[in-house]
Parts: C-alpha cells; structure tokens; sequence
C-alpha cells in the first residue's frame, strides 16, 4: 500500500476514516510491508473456525475480574449524589454528611472550580441542568458507609422552568437549557440532500406519508460504569469499565494537567459498554481526585439508579417520512425530517443517514433539527442514529410495497444501491442482494398480492393447528447498512516467548465481542500455531501499543490487520533464525500448528526448539493497520426477517422467529459471529416491544431508572433466531477481509418485528415501543376507520 | 458471624444489615459474585443456599450462618470445570460474562431440582437471570445439553 510519488515512498499519508458515521481524516504512517490480501480462496486453517471464546474459562468460573471486582490494598470507596429535579440551583448542604461515621472526604463544586481542568472543570456544578446531575461525592470506609452518609447530604433547590421533550424546547417561552437564546442544538437543521427532492415526488407515481416515534432507550450494560484510582507520586493508574482505554486516559491527562504517560488506564474483562462507556466520568474524576488527597486508591462504581439515570442514551425521534415511487416500485424521492432532543449534552448520531445509503434513488432529503433538553446526554448506542432511522425508513418502505401492492422484498431488491449513491464512490463489496436470498429462502418468505379486505386481516398459519381466535400473525422484514470500516491508527506486538508461544500485545478493549479471541486467531493463523499458543494481552494503556476506541464496529477490521502483520513480522524473524539452525534457506520454510518446515529437506521444528535454541534472544514483531482504500464506502450490510402472532385481545406481541442474513466481509469465527448477532437481535427486540425511558414531564424526571421497570429482554421473550452472514472476504477493505459486525445486526430487528407486526394486524403502527397499549390504540384506530398511514 | 462458603467455614465481622452480596465481594473477595441492580431483579448475585439460588442481594448474611452456601467459586474444582461450565463453553453461552456465574448457578440449581425439564421449563427457570449481551439462545442450548445429558436414556 506504500504509495510512491515521484519515484520516492511517502511514509506518511492522509486516510478518511469511517467512525459512527463521521469522517475523520487522519495522517498516518504506511507499514513497512503490506501483507497480501487473505482472499476468498486463502488456506485459513484457524481464522473462519469455531475456536472456543479463548476467555471462556475465566467468565463461568468467575475468575474474569471486572473493574467492579478490582480490589486493592487498603481500598475506599465512593458515591455520588445526585440532583433530584432537573433544572435550577442547588445549595449543597455537606456538615451532616462529613460527621457521619467512616467518611474519608466530601467533594462538591467548590472543590473542583480550581482543581479540574476541561473536561471535568465543571464537575458537581449547582447549576442543575437535569435529573440525575451529579452535585457531590462522598468518599467512606465501606460503600455502606459512603450510602449512608450520603443519605445525609442536604440539597436545597430554587427550581426553575426546564423543559424534558423537544417541543417544549422549541416552545417560544422555552428556558434557555445550555443558556444562550435558543435550544436548537449543533448546526440545527441539519440537511443533507442529492438531486431534487420535489421534483422525485412530482415524478412519482405512488407516494406514502407518515411520522414515526421512537423512545428514548438506554444501555443497560450489566456491569455498571465505575472506576478504582490509584496515585504513586504524580502518577495516575484507573481501572475503569471502558471501551477507550486511551480516551480516557486523554480524559484524565487533561482533567489533572498530567503529561498523557503520567496516566495508566487499564481495562482487562468488561461487562458490556454498548456505546456508553467510551469516556471517563464524573465517578471516574471523583475516585482520582479523592485518591489523590486521601493517599489511598478509591473505588467509585455507578448503582444501578445512577447507571440508568446519567449514563447516556439513544435519544427519542420524530421522524417525518415520505416516500415516492414509479408504479414498478422504483423510488423517485425520499424525505425525512426528524426531530432529536438530544439531552444536556451530545452530538449529531441522528436518523438521517441511513436514509441515504440503504436504497438507490436520485432524489434525498433529510433535515434533523436537534434539540437540548433538561434530561441527561445521548451517548452513542449500538449503530446510534441507525437503529432509529431505519424504523422510520423500513417501516416506511413496507407501507409503500403495500400501497403498490407489491412484494416488500422485491420493492427492496429493485432499490439496491449497486453504489454508494451520496458519496458517489463505490462500496468495497456489498452483498445485501445474497442476503436477500438466503435470507428469504432460510425463511421461507411467501408473499401473495393483497386480498379483498376482510374483517380478519392476518393470516392463519399454515399448520392444521388453529390459533385462537383473537391471535393474529404476520410477517415482516427489514434491511440495514453501516459503516464498519475501522481504520488505522491501529498498533500491535507480536512477541514469540522463550517457550515457544506467542503473545499478542494490543491496548483495545474486549466488551463481550470477542476481540480477544478473533485476534488470538489471527494471529495463531499468521504464525503457523495454535491458538491455545497465543495468548492475548489487551487493556492498558501504558504497556500496549495504540489502538483506538472500541466504538463503530471498527475494532476487528482495525485492530485484525495490524495484529497479522505483527505476527507475520515475528514469524519472518523465527524463520531466519530457524533456517540458520536447519541449514536451509528461509525461503523454504513455513510454519504450521507450532511446526516449521522446510520445503527443500522437509526437516522440521518446532517453535519451541527455535527459542529455545535462542535462548533470550527475543524476537517481536511490529504490526500497524494501514490506510483505508480512497474513496470506497466500506460497510456492512443485512436484512432480517421475523413472524410475529398479536393477541387482538391483550395487545401483546410475541416474536415467533427471526431469521437474520448478514454480510459483514469475512467472518472470523462464526460462532462469536453468531452470539453477536443473537445479542443485537435480541436488543433490537427489546427496543421493538419494550424499552423506553418514561419520563415525567410534568416533574422532568425519569420514573423507570430500574431494571425491573425499564424492561430488556428475558429468556422468556426469545424467539427461535436464525442467524447467520453471508461468505465472502472483503479484501478492498483489508488485508484480513474482515468488517464490523457488532452493531449492524441491531438496526433491522425493531422495523423487521413492527412490520410484521402491521402485517399481522392489518394496519400501521407508528411508534415503538409496541407495548399492549400501542397495539390496542392501533387497533382501535383502525376500527375507527382512520388513516393507515395517518399522523 | 460465621458462615461456610464453599465448603469452608468462615469467620466474618460485618454490621446485621450486610447483605451476602456484600459480604461474599467485600470481605471474602469472592468477587465471581456480582453486583447489578442491588434489588433482586437481575439474577446476578445468585448464589446457593443449601442447593436452592437466591438473589444475595437480598438475602442477609446473618441470616446464613446454619446453611452451607456455595458461589461460583465453589462449583468444579481448580483441575476441571463443572460440566454445566463445560456445556456454557462448548456453546459460547457467555459474551460480556458479567452475568455468567449467575446462569451458571442458575442452571445447575434448576437441574438439581428438575433433572428433566422441558424447553419451556428452563426458559422459566432462566427468566430470572438478565443478560444484555442477549445470550439466551446459547445458555438455552448449554442447558438444554446438560438436561438432555442427564437423562438414563439420552440419546432417544
């Protein structure tokens, strides 16, 4: 990939960079060698195999340890207390609290205002900008202690008028919710358009309308945000629960005024992030700056209140959506105006962009118009935007199959965009088409032009068996597209060991994807061994090389490459010293599970008796992932399918099945693949039928900060899941051929699940969660005889 | 207070109102043991209780000084996982993980009580534990293998 311009190899170059759907460019250091593509037609032994999570054992046995579980000697612990209204100035009252017995240390704003630079300078502001706001820490003997005395912290409030949705926001007597004069947020409206959208729409031949509501859902990650810091002299060391060890060290360095190497961030085994954990936050800055004056290392983990209260979220939308089609189904125009409140704080992660890569059409318009509001900050959420845009889109998409009584998986083959239409480039590979197929045969997907309306709308299944009389079942499906490129900077170590194994030295993180495992692979496959001979280290910033936050399904294809060419590094090295041991020129030498061969004497050894033989002699190879190819939309895709039965009745919705088709370039392990998929799935569902944030507008407080009243997914609720991706390595996007797959299979589940679920009822549903409220006020509508598509 | 933990007898000074949770994590570093929502809705804190899973997130650990508690720590050996561990593995039943030791304890608890439950009879004896990783179809295989396993006649 080295580029030469005029005869000379330029070591440096600018790349564009696919984050969450921002651009980055970056400049960036070409590798010293390029490893080959592994194409479709590689001889991978270990990559693309069902090897076992390589830390399987440690999680059943309890032995993983978790931020939550880090113990260290003479440990103290801390809390947070939080505003319990969600706008107006606070007077924290801290005496009681500090007589209490077993507390350390109390900290509040007059604390921090000298102490903390951006971003922690306004830390326990009392200035209250929304529930859950953290106003103090208190730091005791015992977390019990620290409860306690926390019980004891008095907060007078002089409340002012706050507004918690997006109308009272933009309410001409709205309150300033960031100051200023408006609450428009960002660079509100936001357009993006191609071609003319008016003119699309006056060249259709078929248009639908409708406004679609999505609710505020949050990460629920199990393992909670926290932090354990720990000071040697002007030395900091977290451990904190994060996807971003090196955003947060930035984070801390910055807060502290520390030099980036004064800053250690480790994170070893990581119960779920989701989006939310790729920052340091206020429990983080409290445990370091109570460490810091209290000489003792401080453990300050979130409960559970404070988890769902202030650790981010998928925002709500409105989006209002028109679609306009030639009568053969080719779309002529697509609009979409949204409306996000965003929260007190966050970015433009909105519905819009899947708008404009899912389908060919000449004629986009999107419009967001975001909004602050006085509840805590969007953070971004498994495909952020997305999964959102992509309820509305979907759902919009079927209405207009059925308006054109047409099949809703031909209306979606007809529109395939062959390219990427808005950026005018083309993709590294798509095969959403061969999704389409396999998907639709795994399902069995059957659509028959519309009958006569009858008073039961539905269909029966197809088995003797008869349901009863008020249960309905229906069909659906939905499609999805997401940048999962990654790209560099990425960095790894490949380290051959004095007995023969290998580990592998990288500073990403592993939430429960399975990084540490598909990387262990790849590695194992480059060296010729086992992968019970690599050992994965990860997690720490001041002994592991770069890589960067594990956010945007960019960690396999930008950290992957870089730990193959490290091993391939390492095993050019082994096999130089093993042809001076064998006699033989290093060019007949190749490695395969731990042995190397020659082809030329067909004498062999192991890795082992290399090193052996080497004594200390250490052998590490270097590995860095290279730029990005120019101009090329790399991105996953997919579609799934799912069959609901609705109780007219009760109003309760119960998936059947989902069958999901995937192409994510090439699959590394398709069982972690797989449980990947099951688990975006299977939150797509929660997100579908379940999970919304309820908040109290007349108080501006959320009522469910709990996981018995914000509802995800049991077992009780799984459907029989069929998942699965596509074959075919990607092998413009890297040299591993591998893309994203951790957030693409969320994205179809919720639009999939509510077409089916209008299929089943005969009409349209507008807005998710489809609690029995929902479906029983779509059905009365329905009786009522209004609009299908009415707003 | 005294305590037997794993088979162990343990010597514990704790205030009345510690919770096992607290106790098993804080004094004992007995940290397989988790903490996620501090009030009984996740599943996990389970531990056993004489063979039968609690939440000890709400169970008082002075009101377990005569019973023979066991956490994930306890089950298998330091040589060799316990088969249910082994059928979570072969099946790729944990993600994240956070919420493993508590299926675990889940699992065998409810064999122990059911040795030949139906699909629908572990999805209920499973309901009770939370995974936001959405691992349910692959801890319903896992468990599924060991009730199947258990049966005299498997195979049939």
């Amino acid at each position: 990939m080295a580029t030469e311009i005029g005869g000379e190899q330029k070591r440096f170059v600018s790349t564009t960079v696919e984050i969450e759907g921002r651009e980055e460019t970056k400049i960036v250091e070409i590798p010293a060698f390029d490893p080959a593509p592994w194409g479709d037609n590689a001889p991978l032994g270990i990559v693309g195999t069902r090897s076992p999570r390589v830390d399987a054992l440690e999680k059943v046995t309890g032995h993983a340890r978790y931020t939550a579980d880090t113990q260290r000697p003479g440990m103290v612990h801390a809390v947070l207390v939080r505003s319990t209204i969600p706008r107006g100035k606070a007077t924290v009252d801290v005496t009681a609290a500090r007589e209490m017995p077993g507390v350390l240390g109390v900290l509040t704003a007059a604390d921090i205002a000298t102490t903390l630079g951006a971003p922690a300078s306004r830390l326990f502001d009392a200035n209250v900008t929304y529930t859950g706001q953290p106003l103090a820490a208190i730091c005791a003997e015992s977390p019990d202690l620290a409860r306690r005395a926390a019980a004891h912290v008095r907060i007078a409030y002089e409340p002012t008028t706050f507004a918690v949705t997006f109308d009272a926001a933009m309410a001409p007597d709205a309150p300033p919710v960031r100051g200023g004069t408006s609450n428009l947020a960002l660079k509100s409206p936001l357009v993006a358009q191609r071609g003319d959208t008016e003119r699309g729409l006056r060249e259709a031949q078929a248009t639908v309308s409708a406004t679609f509501r999505t609710p505020v859902a949050l990460h629920t990650a199990l393992e909670p945000h926290g932090a354990v810091a720990e000071w040697e002299g002007d030395r900091l060391t977290v451990w904190e629960s994060t996807q971003g060890i090196f955003r947060v060290r930035t984070n801390l360095a910055q807060a502290f005024k520390l030099p980036h190497t004064h800053v250690r961030v480790l994170c070893d085994f990581m119960g779920g992030g989701f989006g939310a954990k790729a920052y340091a936050g206020a429990h983080t800055y409290a445990a370091a700056l109570f460490a810091r004056t209290l000489r003792l290392p401080v453990r300050c983990v979130l409960d559970r209140e404070g988890e769902q209260l202030d650790t981010g979220n998928r925002p709500a939308s409105v989006q209002r959506v028109t679609l306009g089609a030639t009568k053969d189904g080719r779309l002529t125009a697509i609009v979409c105006e949204a409306d996000v409140p965003l929260g007190i704080n966050g970015w433009e992660g909105g519905p819009a962009r899947i708008y404009h890569e899912l389908y060919s059409c000449p004629n986009v318009k999107t419009t967001e118009t975001f909004a602050w509001i006085n509840a805590s900050a969007m953070q971004a959420f498994r495909a952020p935007g997305h999964v959102e845009g992509a309820f509305g889109l979907e759902r919009a998409m079927d209405m207009l199959a059925r308006k054109l009584a047409m099949d809703p998986l031909e209306l979606r083959r007809k529109n395939f965009a062959a390219t990427d239409e808005e950026k005018s480039r083309p993709w590294s590979s798509n095969q959403l088409l061969e999704c389409y197929k396999q998907g639709a045969e795994r399902f069995g997907w059957h659509w028959s032009p519309p009958r006569a309306p009858t008073s039961a709308s539905g269909s029966l299944p197809a088995s003797g068996f008869r349901l009863p009389a008020s249960i309905r079942r229906g069909t659906g499906l939905a499609a999805q597209a997401w940048p999962a490129g990654g790209g560099p900077p990425a960095y790894a170590l490949c380290r051959i060991n004095s007995d023969g194994t290998a580990t592998v030295l990288a500073g990403t993180q592993d939430l429960g994807t399975g990084s540490r495992t598909v990387l262990a692979q790849v590695a194992a496959e480059a060296l010729g061994m086992r992968v019970t001979s690599v050992r994965c280290v990860i997690g720490d910033t001041e002994r592991l090389p770069y890589t960067g936050t594990s956010w945007g399904s960019t960690t396999t294809p930008s950290v992957a490459p870089a730990v193959r060419m490290a091993a391939e590094d390492a095993l050019a090295t082994v096999l130089e010293a093993a042809a001076e041991m064998l006699d033989v020129p290093a060019t007949t030498l190749s490695s395969r599970d731990g042995t190397i061969s020659s082809t030329a004497t067909g004498r062999t050894m192991t890795f082992a008796a290399v090193t052996k033989t080497l004594g200390e002699v250490m052998i590490i190879g270097r590995g860095s992932r290279g730029p990005n190819p120019q101009k090329t939309g790399i991105y996953s895709f997919g579609v799934q399918f799912a069959e609901v039965e609705v109780d007219l009745e009760t109003g309760v919705v119960r998936v059947l099945r989902i069958v999901a088709a995937h192409d994510a370039g090439r699959i590394l392990n398709p069982t972690l693949a797989e449980s990947q998929l099951e688990g975006g799935i299977i939150q797509g569902l929660g997100y579908a039928l379940f999970e919304e944030r309820v908040m109290d507008e007349r108080l501006g407080m959320p009522l469910n900060p709990t996981m018995h009243d914000y509802k995800i997914p049991t077992m009780a609720d799984i459907p029989r899941i069929d998942a699965f991706c596509v074959a075919g390595a990607d092998f413009m996007a890297n040299h591993v051929g591998a893309r994203g797959l951790a957030e693409p299979p969320i994205i179809p589940t919720a639009p999939a699940i509510a077409n089916a679920v209008a299929d089943a009822l005969g009409c349209e549903v507008l807005e998710i969660p489809l609690t029995p409220w929902r479906v029983l006020d779509a059905i009365r509508r329905k009786a009522d005889g209004g609009s299908r598509a009415g707003d | 207070m005294h305590l037997t933990v794993n088979g162990r007898a343990r010597a514990v000074a704790a205030p009345d109102h510690a919770t096992l949770l607290e106790v098993l994590r804080d004094q004992l570093a007995l940290t397989g043991t988790k903490e996620v929502c501090d009030r009984g809705e996740c599943g996990a804190c389970t531990v056993l209780l004489d063979g039968v899973p609690v939440y000890s997130c709400l169970t008082l650990a002075v009101a377990c000084d005569d019973v023979a508690i066991t956490t994930i720590e306890g089950i298998g050996t330091s040589g060799e996982a316990h088969p249910m561990q082994r059928a979570f593995i072969e099946h790729d039943a944990a993600q994240c993980g956070f919420c493993t030791p508590g299926q675990v304890l889940a699992a065998i608890a409810l064999l122990e009580r059911n040795p030949d439950p139906s699909d629908d009879e572990i999805v209920e004896g499973m309901s009770g534990n939370l995974c936001r990783c959405g691992t349910y179809p692959k801890i319903a295989r896992a468990v599924q293998q060991m009730a199947r396993a258990a049966k005299p006649d498997h195979g049939h």
